[in-house]
């Protein structure tokens, strides 16, 4: 009879607990979207079964000896993983149309301005009973403005560890949402006219400002704010590999197997920070809902500011593509593309918008950077 | 309430530095990419690469019909050394 009631003891029924339920369907939520909206399946699909893994009773996968403890330590706590991953992403991106057109650098600064002014939202929300966010936490929750799933993970990790689950479903969940929330914010702060707007043709860049690029970049972050090195350095490896075009395996590695291998393992890790108590609260839903004011408020501001340089440029820029300042590449450019589509069936604004769209990345790592150094 | 507020005038504090540096920083850039960037583009230009006449015969050729022998020899080889391949797979699960 012992070790019948032993036996039970030892069975997932008799362990489990309301929360872990409740987060299991959370994980099997992620996994709805991964697979059948499609919504970042790359990284939700390892997150959602990490979620339900770590809420296994008695397996103990975030516990001392437990794999997922393993992988959040070696990877996510030391900041490792993001930092692989952005430099995959520095590999897949090509400068060439900031190059071309540098001041749409000043729309990916802009709309940096979600991040900043999602700061008071944070702030704000204190006033609520069962929310207390403090400075970092508050910086780690705004950072979800600059839509950049691995800056807002190696911020987190840095600033507000025990948040870090919440931020980075809230960052994915609206990155995928960029085609949702964009359209409708760039349509009421456009006119038609504007939208219509056709731009220059882009000049042609060459191979050695291409290659010269990364190099001044990280120069300058050396110079002016060591804090953003290590997510603007790792950035600007992978891009001087892949420009540099003499180690073209070393470039197709990182944008590919590595950065594949290490998706896996950075989605299992944040998956295993989706634990019952340091997710469901009041604190998760505020993040949620400033997520979504940091998305649409960067947005705005990309677009405000892309008016105001029509305002004092000779050459026309179309209003639309300051929506792409908020990262979330190529998503926001591509959505910036078929809005300017649906106003002029003629006009292909893609490669002007993936200026903005590499410059939001910039900006996010260098706001990330500020956070950083003055918070951290 | 009195920390709230000072917290409120942190964040202030904090978005006034971080917009201001953001706009400093990639306003550099922007300095850095009109200056030296397009001197560099201007004293090294993109070598122009030289139209291969030699790869449009052979795909002319090709097109005709007529296979060259380098290419049946590089096909034959990559079959034959995918079936030695294979076979030994086979062979070791076995």
């Amino acid at each position: 009879m012992d070790s019948l009631t032993k036996l039970w003891l030892s069975t997932g029924l008799a362990n489990f607990e309301l929360g872990q339920v409740i987060m299991m369907l959370v994980g099997c939520g992620l996994l709805y979207l991964a697979i059948a909206r499609n919504f970042e399946p790359l990284l939700l699909l390892p997150m959602g079964f990490g979620a339900i893994l770590t809420n296994i009773p008695v397996a103990g996968f975030s516990e001392v000896g437990g794999l997922l403890h393993y992988i959040y330590y070696a990877g996510i706590d030391t900041g490792i993983f993001p930092l692989i991953i952005f430099m995959g992403v520095g590999a897949m991106t090509d400068f060439g149309a900031l190059i071309a057109n540098p001041k749409t650098l000043l729309l990916g600064a802009s709309a940096q301005f979600g991040i900043f002014a999602t700061l008071f939202g944070a702030i704000a929300l204190n006033g609520i009973p069962g929310i207390e966010f403090s400075l970092k936490d508050a910086s780690a929750i705004a950072i979800i403005g600059g839509a950049d799933g691995p800056t807002a993970i190696f911020l987190a990790s840095k600033l507000a560890p025990e948040l870090l689950g919440a931020i980075a479903v809230a960052a994915y969940s609206y990155m995928a949402l960029v085609p949702i929330i964009q359209p409708p914010i760039m349509k009421a702060l456009t006119t038609e006219d504007e939208r219509k707007i056709e731009m220059a043709q882009l000049r042609p860049v060459t191979k050695v400002e291409k290659i010269i690029f990364p190099l001044g970049v990280l120069l300058m972050t050396i110079f002016f704010l060591p804090s953003a090195t290590p997510l603007v350095g790792m950035f600007c490896l992978g891009n001087l590999m892949r420009e540099s075009g003499v180690v073209d395996r070393l470039s197709s590695t990182s944008q590919n197997e590595l950065i594949n291998i290490t998706t896996i393992f950075l989605g299992l890790g944040v998956g295993s920070k989706l634990s019952a108590e340091a997710f469901l609260n009041v604190q998760t839903l505020g993040i949620l809902g400033l997520g979504a004011v940091a998305f649409s408020i960067g947005t705005a501001s990309g677009v405000l500011m892309a008016k105001l340089m029509n305002k004092f440029s000779k050459e026309k820029v179309n209003p639309l593509i300051g929506a792409a300042g908020v990262s979330a590449v190529p998503m926001a450019a591509r959505v910036a593309n078929k809005v300017g589509l649906e106003a002029n069936p003629h006009n292909f604004l893609l490669m002007h918008a993936m200026g903005p769209n590499v410059a939001g990345v910039l900006g996010s790592a260098v706001a990330a950077g500020i956070l950083l150094a003055l918070v951290g | 309430m009195n920390s709230m507020e000072h917290q409120f005038i942190e964040a202030g504090t904090l978005m006034l530095a971080g917009m201001v540096f953001v706009f400093a920083f990639l306003s550099l850039l922007i300095i850095f990419i009109n200056t030296v960037l397009a001197r560099l583009a201007v004293k090294f230009p993109d070598a122009i690469t030289p139209s291969r006449s030699h790869s449009s015969t052979k795909n002319k050729k090709a097109v005709s019909g007529e296979i060259s022998p380098a290419i049946v020899a590089a096909i034959s080889g990559s079959i034959s050394q995918y079936r030695h391949k294979h076979s030994t797979q086979y062979k070791s699960k076995r």
